[in-house]
């Protein structure tokens, strides 16, 4: 009992000292990770900022351990998790790409692709991948988007839409209720409008299953409107964490002078 | 006439020789078509096959022992080919290429010599029915037996989860570590299936003509391929049935197509260039349209 309450007291990912370099060795090759200390705490969700290059897509795929870093260590729910393969930490870590189509599987069905996320992190046996039973479920969870995708079940994922994938993509994310949900400019390839749609979807989901959350944007107004804290990374480190009141009373101007005073090269990038 | 009636003679013995073909076309559809991995090991895995179940037939054992064993060499060949691209990351083709060529070698020390003759051994065509060596629509029955088991268990595997998981890894292989699948365990597993199957069909056809040669596996790959891409042609892909059924089809009407050639006077010597052209003519034909989405797996 004890130790559960500690283990709820502690932050839920702590990433110490995290260090990566591309190209080690080789000219010009400059750290993507140059020390980032980053800690989590269970229902926060954290937005990340920074130009192109920060290290922003690099410090979550470190996390998600489709990058193993150099040095430093990441645990999750206080286990060490730095040296553990990708597919042994998706129990716990899902993740939306910014590329519809590397969140889906194209050739497979929409039911087929739920079935899949939904074993997430569960041994894969010999039992069959799809029943009746699921597919009542995944039509229902489908019918809260609105996009028409739960008449469509049997319908092979790459005759939908960018935006209708995202969605699809989002769920299957969220449908073995991970520990952590991490968020790659998961609207940045889609219109303005879909996007909007995505995003709306993305706080209801994280809203209803308090999921602890890490995104990146490059949208100013997605940062400022979401999250309860504020990370700004630059050249592999962060630069600023902004929460609590300071996050909520943040406006586009204060941003763009917190931008300017970090950074030049950041209003270049975005 | 007299051609006609040469081919027509020879349409039974054909039809029953390329069902057993359809194992290596199967075994090379498994890397191409489900995990997008052009696997060359066929080409040591089905001499592989023949070469351990003649060895082991010579000495004495079951004959059912020496085919589930020659299998087991082909699953061994095929988990190589894996082991050798996911550890040392080195291409699929010269993975395979590795793989077939020190296989020749293993081939030769295991029969001991090029080839060998199977007199007055036992078979396990033998141990089903005797009559099946020399009545070809009993052959023709039984093979076409032992192929449906092989889909039927192929097309059950394939609707598990662990099937769905395999055919992630060569639709996106980006994706699958996501979702909490291994790359390492289902590429060893689908190669290892797929040589499997190669080996068996030596194997059989070891068992069937009575000899081994280890040079029985010389060009095999694109025959097969050349029957697979006959075969999707008349099948199509859209589902994991039709893709499971194309090597079947696709050897049956290969082979034809080869007794024809050859009733018509092409030199036997002359097949390999000749079945080369048409492998090139199938699969850049789409690329001369402008069609280059389609055999990308292929043509990578």
């Amino acid at each position: 009992m004890a130790a559960q309450v500690t283990a709820l007291g502690m932050p839920l990912l702590v990433c110490a000292d995290l260090r990566k370099t591309f190209n080690a060795g080789l000219a010009g090759a400059r750290p993507a990770l140059n020390g980032v200390d980053l800690a989590l705490n269970r229902g926060d969700f954290v937005v990340i900022i920074g130009s192109n290059g920060a290290g922003k897509s690099t410090l979550l795929n470190t996390i998600a351990g489709a990058i193993e870093p150099d040095g430093g260590s990441i645990s999750l729910d206080g286990q060490d998790i730095t040296r553990l393969a990708a597919h042994r930490r998706a129990g716990m870590i899902s993740r939306v790409f910014q590329d519809p189509m590397i969140g889906t599987a194209a050739a497979m069905t929409i039911e087929e692709n739920l079935a899949l996320a939904e074993q997430r992190g569960q041994r894969r046996g010999f039992a069959r991948h799809l029943d009746g039973a699921k597919r009542d479920r995944y039509r229902a969870l489908l019918a809260g988007l609105a996009l028409g995708m739960e008449d469509r079940l049997s319908t092979p994922v790459a005759q939908l839409s960018g935006g209708q994938r995202q969605a699809l993509s989002l769920i299957m994310a969220s449908l073995s209720r991970p520990s952590l949900l991490l968020l790659d400019e998961h609207t940045a390839a889609l219109d303005p409008r879909t996007a909007d749609l995505i995003m709306a979807t993305t706080l209801r989901i994280v809203a209803e299953q308090s999921l602890t959350t890490l995104m990146v944007t490059h949208n100013m107004r997605q940062a400022i409107e979401t999250g309860n804290r504020l990370v700004m990374m630059d050249a592999g480190r962060i630069r600023d964490d902004i929460g609590g009141t300071e996050k909520a009373r943040l406006t586009p101007a204060d941003l763009v002078e917190k931008f300017r005073i970090e950074n030049d090269r950041m209003l270049l990038g975005t | 006439m007299d051609v006609i009636h040469a081919y027509l003679n020879l349409v039974p013995v054909t039809l029953s020789q390329s069902l057993i073909y359809s194992f290596l076309v199967l075994g090379i559809m498994i890397p191409f078509r489900l995990l997008s991995f052009p696997d060359l090991t066929s080409e040591g895995a089905f001499p592989l096959g023949g070469c351990v179940c003649a060895t082991l037939l010579l000495a004495g054992y079951p004959p059912l022992f020496a085919t589930v064993v020659a299998m087991l060499a082909g699953v061994g060949a095929g988990a190589a080919t894996a082991l050798v691209h996911l550890r040392f990351r080195i291409n699929s083709l010269l993975a395979g290429i590795l793989v077939f060529t020190a296989l020749y070698s293993v081939n030769m020390r295991v029969l001991g010599r090029s080839n060998i003759a199977l007199f007055n051994t036992d078979n396990i065509f033998m141990q089903i029915n005797p009559a099946i060596l020399t009545d070809v629509r009993l052959q023709v029955a039984t093979f076409a037996v032992l192929i449906v088991v092989a889909l039927v268990a192929l097309r059950w595997y394939l609707a598990t989860q662990a099937g769905a998981a395999l055919r992630v890894i060569g639709i996106n292989p980006e994706l699958a570590p996501s979702l909490g699948i291994s790359i390492w365990t289902y590429t060893i597993v689908g190669l290892g299936v797929a040589s499997g199957l190669t080996a068996l069909g030596g194997a059989l056809i070891v068992q069937l003509q009575g000899y081994a040669d280890v040079g029985m596996g010389t060009g095999i790959l694109i025959n097969g391929l050349a029957s697979l891409v006959i075969g999707e042609t008349i099948t199509g892909r859209q589902t994991v049935t039709r893709q499971l059924l194309a090597p079947v089809v696709g050897a049956v009407v290969y082979y034809q197509l080869v007794s024809l050639a050859l009733s018509l006077g092409l030199q036997p010597s002359d097949l390999k260039v000749v079945t080369a052209g048409f492998v090139l003519v199938t699969l850049g034909l789409p690329m001369l349209r402008g069609r280059s989405t389609m055999r990308e797996t292929m043509r990578a």
